[in-house]
């Protein structure tokens, strides 16, 4: 399992048509693009979203917890995650769009994991518009 | 292939420990190539009276291009949607982003038959993948998004006559030489098709023509005929293609939506914007 695992996480970068079941652009804004580095608090390994919470110190010192939103666990699955893939405690460099309303919410794109593998993260943010052909 | 339905195939193939999991379980009885990966290209299979089976554990096949992948209906079909005068405006106002909290599929309302058949392996709210079982007398497809299900009916059946009203309404199939042609009616008003708005009233008739030219590959031929919406019939193709060695998993959409409460307008005076919240409202 944990060799398969590596294996298959590594072959991860594709970038697939963004369908989801909402629109992006009417949560998230593609050129707000943050980097979180911070600790995971919480993992939520839930449909429609897997999410993560993740602890982030801003310039001031001050601590803000970001809720990071990722692909689907289904799809991610089928992509190499598993439930176990991040939890609490681990450091992790989030990518994404930030959320329009002005909440610490982001739509990731790459999570970079403790042991320095970047994996996509299954979203909406590849193309930033799931409302793909709309423009 | 594309890449993700490739890294998912490799992924399968190389791990014997996951065979425990029902996410990667060897598919008894298919025809597999010398390296042990399923031989897509092998003929299609046919069941005892020679029909051609389309059972099987499917997704979108994103490598083919000039399909219907997911997106504004109205984009993709020639000269665009033939709508009746008004409904176009109707639909591309339900469909704007301005407007996201009318989207059926942002509550976790049931995806529409047409999406289903064209969500990518890892999309963003499930994957897209569905099991078809076919019997002599029905097709049944279990779809991951929601646990859905649907049934074709070969047994000969008519339409019911005044139907309750349904998300996939009730679909007969019959045999047109190795094309099945499945049609359906008794859909509730104001069904979406795509995240775009457009969509069916309770007038519509769909009808699917389902293609197996090998054992890796299904084509779907959807037209949607539906007189109080458009003014002619029009019709997408969709291309499927097998993942064998795998299983279909529960998606529960509603388990943390937890995104229409920070949908926003950029457009105050777009129609239904009241309805969400304005720009760096927070």
């Amino acid at each position: 399992m944990k060799v398969a695992a590596v294996f298959a996480l590594g072959l991860i970068a594709t970038v697939v048509p963004a369908i989801a079941h909402h629109s992006f652009a009417a949560e998230y804004d593609i050129k707000k693009q943050v980097t979180l580095t911070g600790t995971v608090t919480k993992v939520e390994w839930l449909n429609p979203h897997m999410r993560i919470y993740v602890d982030v110190k801003d310039t001031s010192g001050a601590v803000n917890n970001w809720e990071c939103e990722l692909g689907s666990p289904n799809g991610l699955m089928r992509m190499g995650w598993t439930r176990h893939t991040l939890k609490p405690g681990d450091t992790v460099v989030v990518e994404g769009a930030a959320a329009k309303d002005g909440s610490n919410l982001a739509n990731v794109k790459t999570v970079k994991l403790p042991d320095g593998r970047r994996l996509f993260a299954g979203s909406a943010s590849e193309t930033g518009d799931s409302k793909a052909g709309e423009k | 292939m594309d890449r993700a339905t490739s890294t998912f195939i490799v992924l399968l193939s190389t791990c014997v420990s996951l065979s425990a999991q029902w996410l990667s379980y060897p598919t008894v009885g298919i025809p597999r190539l010398p390296d042990g990966k399923p031989n897509l290209s092998a003929p299609a299979p046919k069941t005892r009276d020679g029909k051609p089976d389309f059972s099987g554990t499917w997704v979108f096949d994103e490598s083919k291009k000039d399909q219907y992948h997911g997106q504004n209906i109205d984009k993709v079909v020639k000269g665009g949607l033939p709508y009746k005068p008004g409904v176009g405006e109707m639909m591309r106002a339900r469909g704007s982003k301005e407007n996201e909290v009318s989207n059926p599929l942002s509550h976790c309302l049931p995806k529409s038959m047409l999406l289903l058949d064209s969500s990518p392996l890892a999309s963003g709210d499930s994957s897209g993948v569905y099991k078809l079982v076919q019997t002599p007398g029905l097709l049944i497809m279990l779809f991951e998004y929601n646990i859905t299900w649907r049934q074709i009916h070969t047994d000969g059946r008519p339409f019911p006559t005044d139907p309750e009203p349904a998300w996939y309404g009730y679909s007969t199939g019959k045999w047109e030489g190795n094309t099945l042609v499945a049609e359906t009616t008794g859909f509730k008003d104001g069904v979406w098709l795509d995240v775009n708005g457009n969509g069916i009233s309770d007038a519509a008739k769909i009808t699917e023509r389902f293609r197996r030219p090998d054992f890796g590959h299904m084509q779907i031929d959807f037209t949607v005929d539906d007189p109080k919406s458009y003014t002619k019939p029009w019709t997408v193709t969709i291309s499927e293609i097998l993942i064998p060695d795998t299983d279909v998993m529960e998606a529960v959409c509603l388990e943390n939506e937890r995104d229409s409460k920070h949908f926003v307008c950029d457009d105050p005076a777009a129609p239904g914007c009241s309805a969400q919240t304005p720009a760096g409202a927070k």
